[in-house]
């Protein structure tokens, strides 16, 4: 039996383009935690803003009063007031800034730990189903991208809405005809801007994604470089690599040439109401229409430029938005993937008789096609119950289901009577002491992967299990013993000897129910030998379930059930099943007759 | 950091390096024409009451600004491209360094894959803004100081005492901020290693139920991040504020000085109205300059983080295009270990004649392991010499010894594609190939059902198959077209009883031309081999056949027991 399962298709999927309001209610959700530092950062805004405005109005009547009519002292004064206003000013920005920075990091973390808390609690298919370059990359990228937009966003916007407020405000007092032209330069200017931006929306996406499978490959490639090395794969494995990484310069590029007409457009609808109020503002002087000076101009142009800044820069912000909405979208949809969550009326148990049944259990993983068929067994308290059978059989997906990793398509598993689904998982899944064939060790001490199952255990009792599991000799060669600290999976260790520790994990955790999923494969068995003794004394007491190829390491168990593509062909004791001369004779025999 | 993005531009994304800030130069001209254009509208056109003249440059000024747009957007492109292209270029040979580099003490995956995708668009961008602000901001500085100075020499000292007051407080905080930066990647490095390590060890950390655990643990690293990033950002805050201050603090001094000398008559107001004006476009660059400043101290970090990379290169100068035509494989005294006072290989020889087979046994640890990656030149520093058809394998090419010495590896690694490309991953294979690799390896017992047999996809580090389905294929991936030497480390722990029987018996029909080195911890697998030696802490402590080192070796004899049982040995 095959465990091929349908092609990963749910991080594939499209986002709807156009549920941006979704997402920037979502964004704000975050904020609001920083409210009070917003509603701060509004208020020096407003201070600079109003610096701006009236600093420039106060150059504008310094040149039209006191030096065409030549009152120096006048001007000294207003001089002085406004190098104080401006030293003012500049302390707010500086507060302005630090707060949104503050913020903005805030903001972040608080994302990046949403996305790792759901992500901890995801279904086992979830991970299946899921590349780690993809889910890595939203992590830093599109994390980054939100970060950086919070950074420039804000102060701008409230500059932007304050500025255009007041500054429209004063070039209407000023003068109504001029104030008309820059409307009419600024709607341009939006309406343009928005067309591009509708265009650049879809461009980011097909960009971030692009950018996700090119991190997808270099993971893959990065993490299996010993045996691309070892085949000589270097040259495909490049040129697959350079496939992808030129797809996704090409659909940066898009979005990126689309995105860099803005700016420049903005600059250029700038200079032309620049034009426009210097020809009409020069056109009325000169006819004597209406009451235009030149320091009306003068202070007009420099209102202007700080009109449409602001604008400009929210236009130009557009672009960064996009980015960090698209961005925020993936994100949320790793905050968002549903949750492994327990029953309602689960209920915390945290004993067990270690009773074990599976009823009729029948599994699928998401397409129909049946990976278990009507398994069945019973295990009573203390008994060890072996699985055997070819590879692929389906004997890891079975313990698997005993501790609920997930769900089942038929029939029951069953805890003392109690059906598992009913017991919460946290509760469960310490009842039961999984030692898995590649268990993972984390970049942590030895000594804190030994008791990671019962990070209180003493020292003592992490040594006694070392020993007893036959690592403590290797421990010690180590520079550092127990408290060397191991790099990603424990790369510079041997498979063997990772085994070993992940069993002195189990020693430690001393649960009732006990799980050796191949546990010793990769160790010599003249090693386990040595740690059999240990392990007996280990299972004692518990109900245990031994999935082994060598068959002397289960030819003790109580119950001995041969699994051949997905169900249970045989079952009884050792010597039961030899005098049947069946699956499990033949097997047994395999091992002798070569 | 400038070698770095040089090198990474080539052909056309080179030229628009180049052209994209020449063009910004022509935007930048377009903008800085507006104030001087319009200062003489004012001072002439409106002091003489002539309408043409008015009219006439504020054509011209509507000129300039079409100009500037078609100068901005095609500068915008431009240096995209050269970004984009110089990210493409570089992310294409860090990888493939990353993939050539032996040394596994070197760079962890986190931090590699960290640096090929995070700093390397912390780059680009810098790139980017460099090809267009690095232009645009300078030059509308440099063109304001000049201007202003042209049109209002009486007020430029002031600007003379300012800029390099601006210009030494910008290097401080420069300075200053750089080890922060250097300080936030590496906080990023740790979050990345978290995340990693979460989604690899799922299983794990759901069967010991240690979400809370690892949760806590991340929250150190993300608090890590967040703390470093605000202690850089907080760096350079002072920038734009100082800035702004100094310039503005001009602007008065400009509006009060320019006025005491236009109340003498000296100047005139359109001259202080443009200073002024030229003032303000002097901070609005000021302030971009602060920016990619900014972006300048975070993108040195990344350019050395990347250079780091760059710099591991493969030493494969001894290099030469020998290639063995025999399959012997000889150690000859090996000693090799990270440390002098342990070694992992203890002064280790033994033949192994073209064709035949050499089984090793020993304890979890001994260095079995460790031998092979000699063999296949993982590692280079070791003592004594290693043959592979009679030529020392450091005078090969990396090549040509992954060419003649195929490897089934104990950690089943696949990777993303189908079945057949995942097994002709040594080079191309014809189907019949694929077939034979796959059945010596008892693979098309589980690809045959497959509907797509051959061409079934493999997900993910072949997540879609079952441990020991992902043994076998990895087993058949080291048949295909038959290799001279096959090296088997534990390759079949994951696979049971009966099927091991069938590789073995497959195996021995093609051994007869192959020569072959068998690390197993079962008997049986090694036990026809026509040699056996018995590695125990690095030292070889018993060699020859299976009966001999029966007799020799009490690791070997107590393994033949406990495995086949006390009377099953061929000898007894």
């Amino acid at each position: 039996m095959q465990m091929n399962r349908p092609r990963r298709n749910i991080h594939r999927e499209k986002v709807a383009v156009g549920d941006w309001q979704t997402t920037v209610k979502r964004l704000w959700q975050y904020l609001a935690a920083s409210r009070k530092n917003l509603v701060i950062v509004f208020f020096l805004t407003l201070i600079t803003t109003a610096v701006t405005i009236v600093g420039t109005r106060i150059n504008g009547i310094v040149i039209d009063r006191y030096i065409t009519h030549h009152q120096l002292q006048t001007l000294l004064l207003v001089c002085a007031i406004m190098a104080g206003v401006y030293v003012i000013a500049s302390v707010a920005v500086y507060f302005q800034n630090s707060l949104m920075i503050t913020v903005a990091q805030n903001t972040s973390a608080t994302i990046r730990q949403d996305v790792f808390e759901n992500l901890q609690h995801q279904p086992m298919r979830y991970f299946d189903t899921h590349d780690n370059g993809d889910v890595m990359s939203r992590l830093t990228n599109d994390v980054d991208n939100i970060n950086s937009a919070l950074m420039q966003t804000f102060v701008q916007l409230f500059t932007g809405i304050i500025s255009i407020i007041g500054m429209g405000a004063a070039m209407i007092w000023l003068s109504p005809v001029l104030f008309a032209i820059t409307l009419l330069a600024t709607v341009a200017t939006y309406l343009f801007s928005r067309g591009v931006a509708r265009l650049t929306q879809r461009a980011f996406m097909t960009q971030q994604t692009a950018l996700g499978s090119l991190n997808t490959q270099i993971e893959e490639s990065v993490s299996g470089k010993q045996v691309v090395q070892l085949f000589n794969h270097l040259d495909a494995t490049q040129q697959n690599f350079d496939v992808t990484n030129r797809q996704y310069t090409h659909a940066a590029f898009i979005a990126q040439a689309l995105s860099s007409i803005i700016g420049p457009f903005n600059n250029m609808t700038n200079n032309v109401a620049y034009v426009l109020i210097t020809a009409v503002g020069a056109a009325s002087i000169l006819g004597h229409v209406g009451s235009i000076t030149v320091g009306v101009i003068f202070t007009f142009l420099i209102y202007l430029r700080n009109f449409t800044g602001p604008i400009n820069n929210l236009l130009d912000l557009i672009n960064t938005l996009q980015l960090s909405l698209v961005s925020a979208q993936r994100v949320f949809e790793l905050i968002d993937a549903p949750r492994e969550v327990d029953l309602p009326d689960a209920v915390a148990v945290t004993h067990t008789e270690g009773a074990v049944a599976f009823d009729h259990v029948s599994f699928a993983y998401e397409d129909t096609r049946m990976i278990l068929h009507d398994i069945d067994l019973q295990a009573t308290p203390g008994a060890v119950v072996a699985l055997v059978g070819p590879t692929g059989a389906g004997k890891t997906t079975i313990m698997n289901l005993l501790t609920n990793l997930y769900p089942l398509a038929q029939g029951r598993v069953l805890l003392d009577d109690r059906d598992v689904t009913t017991i919460k998982r946290a509760n469960l899944r310490h009842l039961i002491t999984v030692v898995q064939q590649e268990s993972y060790l984390f970049s942590l001490s030895i000594r804190e992967n030994i008791r990671l199952g019962r990070p209180d255990a003493p020292d003592v009792e992490v040594e006694q299990a070392a020993i007893a599991a036959n690592a403590h000799t290797f421990i010690t060669q180590l520079p550092d013993g127990y408290d060397t600290m191991l790099s990603e999976n424990a790369s510079a260790l041997s498979i063997g000897q990772r085994q070993l520790l992940s069993i002195a994990r189990a020693f430690v955790t001393q649960a009732p129910i006990l799980v050796l999923d191949e546990a010793t494969a990769a160790i010599d068995s003249n090693t386990e030998a040595l740690i059999h003794v240990a392990m007996s004394k280990l299972m004692q007491g518990k109900t245990s379930f031994v999935i082994a190829h060598r068959l002397s390491t289960i030819q003790a168990a109580d119950l001995i059930l041969v699994i051949d593509q997905g169900r249970v062909v045989e079952r009884g004791t050792h010597q039961e099943l030899l005098a049947k001369n069946g699956f499990y004779a033949k097997l047994y025999n395999a091992q002798f007759d070569n | 950091m400038f070698a770095i993005i040089m090198h990474h531009t080539h052909g056309r994304a080179r030229w628009a390096f180049f052209l994209a800030p020449l063009i910004m130069l022509g935007e930048v001209s377009c903008d800085l024409q507006q104030p001087t254009l319009m200062s003489q509208i004012i001072d002439i056109g409106l002091a003489h009451g002539d309408g043409q003249y008015v009219l006439h440059h504020a054509l011209l000024m509507l000129m300039f600004a079409i100009l500037g747009l078609a100068c901005g957007a095609t500068c915008g492109t431009l240096g995209s491209y050269a970004s984009l292209k110089m990210g493409e270029s570089l992310r294409s040979e860090m990888l493939q360094i990353a993939l050539s580099t032996r040394d596994a003490a070197g760079l962890k995956p986190a931090t590699l894959i960290t640096r090929i995708t995070n700093d390397v668009t912390q780059m680009q961008n810098l790139v980017m803004m460099v090809t267009r602000g690095m232009v645009r901001a300078p030059m509308l500085l440099l063109g304001g100081i000049v201007m202003s100075t042209i049109v209002c020499p009486n007020l430029a000292p002031i600007l003379f005492v300012i800029m390099p007051i601006l210009v030494i407080f910008i290097l401080i905080v420069m300075r200053r901020s750089l080890p922060l930066y250097t300080n936030m990647q590496a906080a990023v490095d740790r979050v990345n290693r978290g995340m990693r390590e979460n989604l690899q060890g799922a299983k794990t950390i759901k069967s010991y139920v240690l979400e809370d655990h690892q949760f806590a643990l991340f929250k150190q690293a993300n608090l890590n991040l967040q703390t470093t990033s605000v202690q850089a950002a907080m760096a350079t805050v002072t920038l734009a504020p100082v800035i702004q201050l100094l310039l503005n603090l001009g602007v008065v001094i400009a509006l009060s000085y320019g006025g005491s000398l236009a109340i003498h008559g000296s100047i005139s107001d359109g001259q202080i109205i443009a200073f002024v004006n030229y003032m303000i476009q002097i901070t609005t660059a000021m302030i971009q300059t602060a920016n990619i400043i900014t972006a300048f101290s975070r993108a040195i970090t990344s350019a050395a983080r990347v250079q780091a990379v760059l710099d591991e290169k493969p030493s494969d100068a001894m290099a030469t295009a020998l290639r063995p035509k025999a399959s012997e494989i000889q150690f000859d005294h090996v000693t090799f270990g990270f440390d002098q006072s342990t070694p992992i290989l203890n002064d280790v020889s033994f033949t192994v004649a073209d064709g035949h087979s050499l089984g090793i046994v020993g304890p979890t640890g001994a260095g079995k392991t460790t031998l092979i990656n000699l063999l296949t030149r993982s590692f280079d520093d070791y003592d004594g010499t290693i043959r592979i058809g009679g030529v020392d394998i450091q005078q090969l090419p990396l090549e040509a010894v992954h060419d003649k010495v195929k490897v089934a590896l104990q950690d089943a690694i696949l990777f993303a594609g189908t079945i057949a490309s995942n097994l002709s991953f040594g080079g191309a294979a014809s189907p019949q190939a694929l077939q034979t690799a796959a059945e010596m390896a008892a693979a098309t017992e589980f690809i045959d059902p497959l509907p797509q047999q051959f061409e079934a996809p493999v997900e993910q580090r072949g997540k879609n198959f079952s441990g020991g389905q992902r043994q076998r294929l990895n087993l058949a991936r080291a048949f295909t077209n038959d290799p001279d030497i096959v090296v088997l480390d534990d390759a079949t722990s994951a696979v049971d009883q009966n099927t091991n029987a069938q590789i073995k018996a497959r195996l021995a029909q093609a051994r007869q031309h192959q020569t072959t080195v068998i690390i197993s911890q079962r008997v049986t697998n090694v036990i026809d081999c026509d040699e056996i030696i018995v590695l125990e802490a690095g030292k070889i402590t018993a060699r020859g056949d299976s009966d001999t080192v029966y007799q020799t070796s009490p690791f070997y004899r107590q393994l033949v027991d406990t495995q086949l049982g006390g009377g099953r040995h061929a000898n007894e």
